[in-house]
Formats: structure tokens, C-alpha cells, sequence
């Protein structure tokens, strides 16, 4: 299992997103990973990526709110983090949808956005827990 | 080359390995290398420029890249593939980013090129014309090693 437990932040509502997410991001790479032929893959792959890609906008925005509501100090950082991280996918995205789905850009793809999300919930995130922690309360 | 160089890609692989793998590297002792070259089957090279200029590079055994990629995939893959190879260039060019933030706490401003991967262990790697420092980090998963040639440049 991708998700582990010492990646909750301590708020439910993302908590259970970043939950979500790994679980997407695993099926991306369980996809992408595969030994079928490429061309059997491509329309799950597209279909998995689409969906992430997605469910990342809807996520971040969701998390920016929290952290405005709860005065998080480096919201201002973080929420540059996020839109960064959108901008890469987005460019890959249409990189796609003009050259066609390549499996080895697909594959340092994977291994890009899952090594992103890894550190970034466990490292920058976790901020945010910690945050609430020392101001005593719960969201 | 300086060993204060040395100390910023401890202290980063450190941060990393702790964050992402949950893992704690120990520091083993320090040599030095006339050239670089790849000690294990995985590798990757990132070239540095800016107060210092060089190459560092990252060699990782294979069992150890598989068993890193299994951490953080809770998937088990068997070879040094496009995924297995990509994730090691990314946790490599992420200790490296935090390795620079330590140097630049000592005004040594630096950039990083974009990871290169090399499978295998045959020869070494022509860029390098200076000595490098290696320094061996053991964990509960294996020996990493960082090939370390950095040298300030004139005008720093």
C-alpha cells in the first residue's frame, strides 16, 4: 500500500483526500507498471491520469481553504507550491494531447508525481499539522 | 575539495531518507576517488554549477533501489526500469536541492542540471577530471554512496 499512516496531517477532510489521492496515484502507477502491451494500456492510463489530474485541483483548493481559515502563516508559500506542481501537470497534459501518449515519458511521469507527493505530504503538509497542534485545537 | 562540501549531503540525504522512506542513514567513512565512478547498479549523475561547480554522483545497489521504490510505491517492481530509474533521479535531485539550501546558508549559491541515469557499473564518467570525495551512507535497506567532486569557482 502506497498510503502510510504517519502521513496524516490531522485534519480529516485532507486526511481522507490524501487518502484518495494515493489511492489514484497507485492505480496510475499500477497502470503504467503493467507488463500487458502498451497499446492495450493507454486508454486506462489516460483515463487515470484525467481523473488525478482533477482530483489535485480539487484537493489543493480544499487544503488552501483550511489553511486561510485556520491563519496558517505560510499559506502564501505553500499555496505557490501547489500551483507550481498544477503547472507541471498541466504542461504534461498537454504535451500529451500534442505528441501523443509515450510510455517511457508516462513512466518518468509516474515516478515524478509519486515521488512529489510522497514528500510533499510528508514533509510540507505535515507543517500544517503541526501548526494546529500548537495552536491547542482541533479544525 | 573542502569537506565542509561534504557535511550539506549528509545532512540532506538524512532529511530525505527520513521523510520519505522512513529511513536513517548512517554515515560511513569518508574516501577519496580519482574519478567518479559507479560502484552499483543503479546511478545517477546531477551536474552542479554556480559558487561550486562539479558533479555529484548517486550510486545505489539494485536491491536497495527496488526495495526504496517498494517503500514508497507499496508496490514490489523487479528491475531498474524507466519507473525504478526515474524515482531514483527524483529522491536524488531532491537531496541535492536540500543539500544547495544547506550551502547557501554559507553564501555558496549553486544550481543543479537535471538528473542523468546511468544502469551499471562499467567504466567511469568522463566529465570528471577533479578528485571526488565519496561518502557512504548505510541503512537498514543498503549502502548508498555519493561521489562528491566540487570545486569553488573563481569568481566566489
Amino acid at each position: 500500500m502506497m498510503w502510510k499512516e504517519h502521513y496524516r496531517v490531522g485534519a480529516d477532510l485532507i486526511d481522507n483526500q490524501h487518502q484518495e489521492l494515493f489511492k489514484r496515484v497507485s492505480s496510475f502507477i499500477k497502470a503504467v507498471q503493467t507488463k500487458a502491451p502498451w497499446e492495450e494500456r493507454k486508454a486506462e492510463v489516460l483515463a487515470t491520469l484525467e481523473f488525478m489530474q482533477h482530483y489535485v485541483i480539487i484537493h489543493f483548493s480544499d487544503e488552501e481553504a483550511l489553511q486561510k481559515e485556520i491563519g496558517y502563516p505560510a499559506a502564501d508559500q505553500h499555496t505557490e507550491i501547489h500551483e507550481n506542481f498544477k503547472a507541471e501537470v498541466g504542461a504534461f497534459a498537454n504535451k500529451i494531447e500534442q505528441e501523443g501518449l509515450d510510455e517511457q515519458g508516462v513512466q518518468e511521469f509516474a515516478a515524478r508525481v509519486m515521488t512529489w507527493l510522497i514528500m510533499h505530504v510528508a514533509g510540507e503538509d505535515q507543517k500544517i499539522g503541526q501548526f494546529m497542534r500548537e495552536q491547542g485545537g482541533s479544525q | 575539495m573542502k569537506v565542509e562540501y561534504i557535511n550539506p549531503f549528509f545532512l540532506a540525504t538524512v532529511d530525505v531518507f527520513k521523510t520519505m522512506l522512513s529511513l536513517e542513514p548512517r554515515r560511513g567513512n569518508l574516501r577519496a576517488v580519482e574519478e567518479l565512478v559507479p560502484v552499483s547498479e543503479a546511478n545517477v549523475v546531477i551536474g552542479v554549477t554556480g559558487a561550486l561547480r562539479g558533479s555529484l554522483l548517486y550510486s545505489f545497489p539494485k536491491d536497495m533501489a527496488l526495495e526504496m521504490v517498494y517503500i514508497m510505491a507499496g508496490m514490489r517492481m523487479n528491475e531498474l526500469d524507466v519507473f525504478v530509474s526515474s524515482a531514483l533521479g527524483e529522491v536524488a535531485n531532491i537531496i541535492s536541492g536540500n543539500a544547495l539550501t544547506y550551502l547557501s546558508q554559507n553564501d555558496l549559491l549553486c544550481d543543479i542540471a537535471p538528473p542523468q541515469l546511468i544502469i551499471g557499473t562499467n567504466g567511469s564518467l568522463s566529465m570528471s577530471t577533479e578528485k571526488a570525495v565519496v561518502l557512504p551512507l548505510h541503512t537498514d535497506i543498503g549502502t548508498l554512496e555519493i561521489s562528491i567532486s566540487l570545486r569553488a569557482t573563481s569568481n566566489s
